[in-house]
């Protein structure tokens, strides 16, 4: 399998203590894969907000993380390159 | 989209349900319809020119929005009446679907904003660990590529 390797990492991802939820997208909100907690139609919104976060920011070089808090935890999201990532985590 | 008649200028004259019930006053200023309105001034068999001008007439009025044309379009009092309905009637249903898809939300988000404010910031390590995941989940996209394991173009036996 071509994706085996994020298949893998996100399977990884959700090994760590406090995630409960993991998901990539592309630019366009297309959902790459996604793990517990967040599902395929969060891609659009996920992808929305670091675009909307970037740029707020005159360097292309600084990606933003946007964190949404609530009281039973935080969705981070993050961009690298080409693809976002959010991880959402309870509070520990 | 476009001109109220310009869609159907073929069937315009023919069809007794779409033709004025008063004729138009004066045909030459009428807004170009396409085919109707080139047989009235020019008559004689089409050249290639001609053609050319149809189909440009034919583009322009499909860009126009034909007010006169939408005013000679009789209707019924009634007919109003079910036409509003039948919008209205769509309007709803296409609503109600489109309130179910907002209904898409991020998962868990706070009832009580003074509580997250209050609490403690977000631990640096937290965003360093999902900068490095979306670091990882980089390279692993960048690692799928096409595996090409036969021709995608094949010839068929022609004999």
């Amino acid at each position: 399998m071509m994706e085996s390797t994020l298949e893998q990492h996100l399977d990884d991802t959700m090994k760590n203590p406090a995630v409960v939820g993991v998901l990539c997208t592309d630019q366009q909100g297309h959902n790459l894969g996604c793990r517990g907690s967040l599902s395929d139609e969060h891609g659009g919104v996920v992808s929305v907000l670091a675009k909307q976060a970037a740029a707020l920011s005159r360097d292309p070089t600084d990606a933003p993380t946007v964190c949404l808090e609530s009281e039973s935890g935080n969705i981070l999201v993050r961009s690298h390159g080409t693809i976002t990532i959010a991880v959402h985590k309870i509070a520990s | 989209m476009g001109c109220c008649y310009s869609s159907e200028n073929e069937t315009t004259e023919q069809d007794p349900e779409r033709k004025p019930l008063i004729p138009h006053p004066n045909p030459i200023s009428k807004p170009p319809n396409g085919t109707d309105w080139i047989t009235t001034t020019v008559p004689s068999a089409r050249t290639d020119e001609q053609a050319l001008l149809t189909s440009i007439l034919h583009k322009t009025a499909q860009n126009i929005i034909d007010v006169s044309a939408a005013d000679s379009v009789m209707m019924e009092q009634h007919e109003y009446m079910d036409k509003a309905r039948q919008y209205s009637t769509k309007l709803a249903v296409l609503s109600s679907s489109l309130s179910q898809k907002k209904a898409l939300t991020l998962p868990s988000l706070t009832s009580q904003p003074h509580q997250v404010l209050a609490s403690d910031l977000v631990p640096y390590s937290d965003v360093q660990q999902v900068s490095k995941i979306a670091a990882y989940a980089y390279s692993a996209i960048s690692q799928i590529k096409v595996d090409a394991k036969e021709e995608l173009v094949v010839q068929f036996a022609i004999p």
